[in-house]
């Protein structure tokens, strides 16, 4: 049972390096908690307010404590073993999310403190030529699926980064070495693993084959030729070139269905199309569809599930946020 | 952690191994946790691959996006065909609210990983750089209990590469350390661990010079 306590002024509720499994909460008086700052070494005295808790790191981290609880007047407080503790945080997350914050606040601060001292400098580069290093990194120790997702991400994030231009060659330089590396089975004249120059040369004219079927295919569709479209991309999809537009293409042959007006079909593609690439990076368009799919079908509960799925996974600045947010309210209006 | 997840399956993702899950650097929007397979969390140091934890089924990472997007400190790879939960600050709630024992596994974990922190800043305080690494082979100590407390002798499983990382020098200037002490019988260097031949004499010696600094 959580204990009620009362401590006089000038009383110690426990000293830094203590060992003890409770959690206090204030309930009036005025309580101190004394440590030095462990980069300048300089005294804190951090006030308690009424309503909060304190030793909750040290309790549930089991370590000692790092600070000494001073009551500078008289205070009222209760007292919770960790259990207990547990017990009351479990039925009021709002505590647990409360805490959360400030943990990680600490957390990063911790961080950054850390790598100040190191003074290699190897840890302070900027995100974006940190990423495009990790992907050099892959690249050359020949892990060319992780290179391939280090520099997508690159290309993501930093369209017009510095390192944009050179990251799209090396993203496909990846993309040849894996194909080298995986000898289609359909290219029957080719000896197997055959030597690297002649083959890479024709890998890039192939390469540049598939990209123009591929953009002649999306052309047609975007003259609302969709049964042609279909049939192209499809076809990209058999001929199984490149990784790449082969997932490009898997994403439009729903698209087509859609135009196509085959619901049922377009459903059942994305279905398929997202167990097989669960990060697609159209993933969320086909969600959407799929949600459109189903809106069209009549079922509106499905549909208004998967808009909101969309939702959950995107942030308010983005144009897929406000498509969905569009479409359920376009949901809502017609009900 | 005996809790039932089902109603989360529609959270569930799945990676091949060998696939990143997320990579250093990249904004971070999603935290995990395992259901099944093991990821290893790496940090790229120049041209080496550094191995940080391999986590098991049931551990949680990416947890400091959950409250904010910052650069992830690391990268996730998926070992072997793994199965995870994904969240992100939107559906957290949902969690939270479905399964508050995996918030409260998320809070104790926060406390670890602050201490944890901390007490790796504590090494990096250390002027002197033998009292460093000698440091560091305290909070190894600290994190391997022995059963016997009367035993001077500890083996640690770790490397010279380990040491100096922790201990934030270089590799060459931390082997030089290493060697020093080796002369002096205080530590055996082997390829895939170390015997420290008396702990107890590191901890005089640390708690020595952080008095001797703390007065300069």
């Amino acid at each position: 049972m959580p204990k009620a306590v009362r401590y006089h002024a000038n009383s110690v509720v426990y000293f830094k390096g203590d060992m003890n499994d409770r959690v206090y909460i204030l309930k009036s008086g005025k309580v101190s908690l004394n440590y030095n700052d462990i980069e300048t070494g300089q005294e804190i005295h951090d006030i308690i307010n009424t309503g909060e808790f304190f030793g909750v790191k040290s309790a549930l981290g089991r370590y000692p404590r790092e600070e000494t609880a001073v009551v500078l007047s008289d205070a009222a407080m209760v007292i919770f073993s960790v259990p207990e503790f547990e017990q009351l945080v479990l039925k009021n997350t709002r505590i647990i999310m409360k805490m959360l914050k400030v943990f990680s606040n600490q957390l990063r601060r911790m961080h950054k403190q850390v790598r100040n001292l190191i003074s290699e400098g190897k840890d302070g580069l900027e995100p974006e030529e940190g990423l495009f290093r990790i992907g050099q990194y892959y690249l050359n120790s020949q892990k060319y699926h992780q290179a391939l997702y280090a520099f997508r991400r690159y290309i993501t994030y930093y369209p017009s980064g510095k390192y944009a231009s050179e990251a799209t060659t090396h993203m496909e330089q990846a993309e040849k070495a894996l194909q080298g590396g995986g000898a289609p089975a359909s290219m029957s004249g080719m000896a197997a693993g055959g030597g690297s120059t002649p083959q890479s040369a024709t890998q890039r004219e192939e390469l540049s084959d598939t990209a123009k079927s591929y953009y002649n295919a999306v052309s047609l569709f975007s003259q609302d030729n969709f049964q042609a479209a279909l049939e192209e991309f499809k076809k990209l999809v058999q001929a199984n070139n490149s990784e790449e537009y082969v997932a490009k293409s898997q994403f439009e042959i729903g698209r087509c269905y859609l135009g196509l007006t085959q619901y049922d079909k377009c459903i059942e593609h994305y279905t398929q199309m997202i167990k097989h690439y669960p990060r697609h990076p159209d993933l969320r368009d086909a969600l959407l569809y799929v949600g459109n799919c189903h809106e069209k079908m009549g079922n509106t509960g499905k549909a208004n599930g998967f808009y909101k799925k969309v939702l959950s996974m995107s942030s308010e600045n983005e144009v897929i946020y406000r498509k969905a947010k569009r479409a359920l309210r376009e949901l809502e209006v017609s009900k | 952690m005996n809790v039932d997840l089902s109603m989360f399956e529609r959270f569930a993702v799945t990676f091949q191994p060998g696939d990143i899950i997320f990579c250093e650097y990249e904004p971070g929007d999603n935290f995990y946790l395992i259901q099944s397979g093991r990821v290893q969390i790496v940090k790229i140091l120049g041209d080496i691959e550094k191995n940080i934890d391999i986590l098991q089924p049931g551990e949680i990472f990416g947890e400091m996006a959950i409250l904010e997007e910052a650069p992830r400190s690391a990268t996730a790879v998926s070992l072997d065909k793994v199965k995870a939960l994904e969240f992100n600050r939107e559906n957290f709630e949902v969690l939270m609210k479905g399964n508050p024992q995996i918030a409260l596994k998320l809070l104790k974990l926060f406390t670890k990983r602050i201490y944890d922190q901390k007490r790796r800043f504590m090494i990096l305080t250390l002027s002197n750089i033998e009292a460093r690494v000698a440091d560091v082979f305290l909070m190894l100590a600290e994190d391997q209990p022995t059963e016997d407390p009367e035993e001077d002798q500890r083996t640690f499983s770790t490397n010279v590469e380990d040491i100096a990382h922790w201990a934030g020098m270089s590799y060459a200037e931390c082997k030089k350390v290493l060697n020093h002490f080796a002369g002096q019988r205080r530590v055996e260097i082997y390829e895939d661990h170390i015997i420290v031949k008396n702990i107890n004499d590191f901890q005089r010696f640390v708690s020595s010079q952080r008095k001797k600094e703390k007065v300069e």
